[in-house]
């Protein structure tokens, strides 16, 4: 299990990329700074203050975009600069394919954690059970670097995969409507409540901040069973393009 | 005009591009029409500005891939000036971007969107894309490399959007924001479209469009600088 | 430092746009001004673009009463470039509009003191720059000399040794040359002749012959210089070093060393003596001189052990130079004890 051991170094080299570092903690941190200034004490429809809608929407969102440090890594490693190196090591590519996927879960969740913690402290913000929340981020997290794996394997040209990884990320919160109301299609509502993994994450910690724990724990299971077929799909188009 | 022609043919051949390029204004007109009486314009023309941020970086891109490969550092040794490389550099840019607003005005005019006075319209949008034009070369011009400009502006321009008042209206926003606001070009965007749509002083107007050319001048001031290296 | 200066002035009028909220057209007056700045970092403006500024100023003051602010980058300006003559304007536009207040007067005369300032910097800094500039051309013209000294030292070392080539020539030539002749007639003609005139001809041959004799020594004599010359002078140096025990080898032919070289090597091995004397703990000194038919190589080596921390001294550096002018180098090592090591070369015409 030597492979899992380099998660350490692969963490060690996470930490020193200071633009992926400023994208993912530094943008949100800014926007839900501003966005809770804006929105100040707002009641929503629901009773819930529309800062917390927005503020956990937004760091579930960027969740989305975690999978994109797993891409690049593997990207780097697997298949360009690095690849004939670690090719002639003693040394099982997809285990350490596997170990980058979990180095880049783990650093996804910190960030993740980091920015729970700041919105609870400053604004207040109300993420319901802590421990569930952690649970959904470990989810999206899980999904969004396991989706953006699929990309990097199905697609021949690296940089199609990271358009697709962003269309996967900003086409998701399109369709939750976030940035304007989507239209009533019974498909795209459809799409919202049984498959949108950003609105499947959102209504689970909502569940559970409003005491319901079951259509928690159902919102929680169809996002796993997203993360099942996604691994799935990595299992298939991994088996034919890994090195 | 070589360095111009040759800038359309760059920008005109990687596919990717010629389909973001053209997609994009092409979905923005079939975006709804708010209900709730704002945004005032039908969303697409709402957010068009955000998009001409986002292609004005896309293209002015080349010019710090030209720096990352060296091919100023040639330049620099042929027998043409700073000055022209920038300014066919920069129409290339803009007539790609006027046809794309030639685009989405004629495609919503026939779509049967009412968007008031779209000449006018028209001309906002011209002068907003010289500001973005020069905006992101400013921009460029801080950055060594093409993905972090363009990651980091990513975010700078959904911030500006946000307190310039293309996301919220600004009336919304706290009152210090309110004034803060002006600071950004994306404020006075807003601004003419609200001119747009309820149309009173031909002054106003003018004025607004005089904001924005002085933000393009600025900005294009500071991004002319030659960076060799 | 100029321009961020500048900028924190546009950062200040906006900060005091967005706080005082005066009407949306003052607006224009903050964007100029930050222009007109861009271009001044960005480009030398001729002087009177001041006027520009202050024209801003004078439109946009019943505006926006703090745009007076403003004028601040303006009395840099002038005051930095010595037109002392728009501060006129300046005061027309305090006294026109009213503009009394102490801080931006404070304000003001803060610019304008760092205008001077700047001013008078940027003066001294060109100072100091032609100094340098002076200093650095006579350090040069210097080197050159220098450099000329030492080869025309060369070629007075072989003018001399021409030049007494021929005074010697001439020697034999005038004196030995005919007395020998004269001598040599006088003996054919005593073989013709007899009695009385044969042994006055054989008189005469005898003195000529015993007066081209004493000319002959007298002109070796006169060659023979009385102060030691070339390997003696190095042999008569080791001979003479009290400090330690200097042993003295030499192999090669010694006249095919040619005359200046000497004046190389005396300072060379003087040098390196007196380094060990002054520097060092050896107890033994090699000094070795070669002369081969290319070149001839002296080399000094002691057993010291304290020497290795020792720098270049001022004492090699110069035989270094001297030695690069000759066509040949001076090195030290210091691995084994302490050894200087001079090579020169030998010229085509002298092997």
């Amino acid at each position: 299990m030597k492979e899992l051991a380099t998660i350490r170094f692969i963490g060690i080299r996470m930490s020193r990329d200071f633009i992926t570092m400023i994208l993912l903690l530094g943008v949100p941190i800014i926007l839900i700074t501003v966005f809770s200034i804006i929105l100040g004490e707002v009641e929503g429809l629901s009773g819930t203050p529309i800062r917390d809608e927005t503020v956990v929407l937004l760091v579930l969102g960027f969740q989305l975009f975690g999978g994109a440090i797993t891409m690049n890594y593997v990207h780097q490693d697997l298949f360009a600069e690095r690849k004939n190196r670690l090719l002639s090591l003693p040394m099982n590519t997809t285990l350490y394919g596997f170990s980058i996927m979990l180095a880049g879960i783990i650093y996804s969740i910190l960030l993740g954690i980091i920015l729970i913690t700041y919105t609870t402290m400053v604004f207040d913000v109300n993420w319901g059970n802590f421990i569930w929340a952690l649970l959904v981020i470990t989810l999206m997290s899980s999904l969004s670097s396991i989706v953006c794996l699929v990309f990097t394997f199905s697609v021949k040209n690296f940089k199609i995969a990271e358009r697709l990884s962003e269309v996967y990320g900003v086409g998701m919160i399109l369709l939750a409507g976030l940035f304007f109301p989507m239209p009533d299609n019974a498909l795209i509502n459809m799409f919202n409540d049984y498959v949108n993994p950003l609105m499947l994450a959102y209504s689970s910690i909502d569940q559970v901040r409003s005491g319901g724990l079951s259509d928690g724990w159902l919102y929680a299971a169809l996002l796993s069973v997203l993360i099942l077929i996604a691994f799935g799909l990595l299992l298939l188009t991994g088996r034919r393009r890994m090195p | 005009m070589t360095i111009f022609r040759f800038a359309l043919k760059r920008i005109l051949r990687d596919k990717t591009n010629v389909l973001f390029l053209t997609l994009f204004p092409i979905a923005a007109i079939f975006l709804p029409t708010a209900e709730d009486g704002w945004p005032l314009l039908p969303l697409g023309y709402q957010y068009f500005g955000i998009l001409l941020l986002f292609v004005s970086i896309r293209l002015t891109s080349i010019m710090i891939e030209d720096r990352q490969k060296g091919v100023v550092k040639r330049l620099a040794a042929a027998p043409v000036s700073h000055f022209n490389y920038l300014w066919q550099n920069l129409l290339a840019f803009s007539v790609i971007m006027i046809i794309q607003i030639i685009i989405i005005i004629s495609g919503g005019y026939a779509y049967g969107h009412e968007l008031y006075e779209p000449w006018n319209l028209t001309i906002l949008y011209l002068v907003f894309m010289f500001t973005a034009i020069s905006i992101s070369l400013a921009w460029n011009s801080l950055y060594r490399s093409k993905e972090s400009s363009f990651l980091i502006f990513m975010a700078v321009i959904v911030l500006m959007a946000l307190l310039g008042g293309i996301l919220f209206p600004v009336e919304m926003m706290p009152v210090v924001f309110e004034r803060i606001a002006v600071i950004f070009p994306t404020y006075w965007l807003s601004e003419g479209i609200e001119w747009i749509v309820f149309g009173e002083d031909r002054g106003d107007f003018l004025f607004i469009n005089g904001v924005l050319l002085l933000y393009a001048l600025f900005f294009l001031i500071i991004g002319s600088i030659r960076r060799i290296s | 430092m100029v321009n961020v200066w500048r900028f924190m002035n546009i950062v200040f009028l906006i900060a005091l746009w967005i706080y005082q909220d005066p009407p949306l057209v003052s607006f224009l007056f903050v964007i100029s001004l930050a222009i007109i700045v861009c271009l001044r970092w960005r480009f030398r403006l001729p002087s009177w673009t001041i006027i520009i500024d202050l024209i801003l100023c004078f439109l946009f003051i019943p505006l926006w009463g703090s745009s007076a602010y403003g004028l601040a980058l303006p009395v840099y300006e002038m005051m930095s470039r010595q037109k002392y003559r728009f501060l006129i304007v300046v005061i027309l536009l305090i006294a026109l509009f009213e503009l009394y207040s102490i801080v931006l007067l404070w304000l003001l005369f803060q610019a304008g003191t760092f205008g001077v300032w700047d001013a008078s910097s940027k003066k001294q800094r060109e100072r100091y720059i032609t100094e340098a500039d002076r200093e650095r051309h006579a350090r040069q013209a210097l080197e050159n000399v220098k450099e000329e000294l030492l080869k025309s030292n060369r070629k007075t070392a072989q003018l001399a040794e021409v030049s007494e080539r021929n005074r010697i020539a001439r020697d034999l030539h005038d004196h030995v040359g005919h007395d020998l002749t004269g001598a040599n007639l006088a003996l054919e003609a005593y073989e013709q002749l007899e009695g009385r005139e044969a042994e006055a001809m054989l008189n005469e041959v005898k003195l000529r012959v015993a007066r081209s004799t004493a000319m002959l020594r007298d002109t070796v004599h006169d060659m023979t210089p009385v102060t030691r010359i070339g390997v003696d002078v190095l042999e008569h140096i080791a001979k003479e070093f009290i400090h330690t025990s200097v042993s003295f080898q030499r192999s090669g032919d010694m006249k095919l060393v040619p005359a200046h070289y000497w004046g190389l090597l005396e300072p060379c091995l003087k040098e390196a003596l007196t380094n060990v004397a002054r520097h060092s703990d050896a107890t033994e000194v090699n000094v070795n001189l070669d002369v081969t038919t290319y070149l001839v190589r002296l080399s000094i080596q002691d057993n010291g052990t304290e020497s290795k921390h020792l720098g270049e001294g001022s004492g090699i550096r110069n035989l270094k130079v001297r030695a690069r002018a000759n066509g040949g180098s001076v090195t030290v090592n210091t691995v084994n004890g302490y050894q200087v090591v001079c090579v020169l070369p030998l010229e085509e015409d002298k092997r």
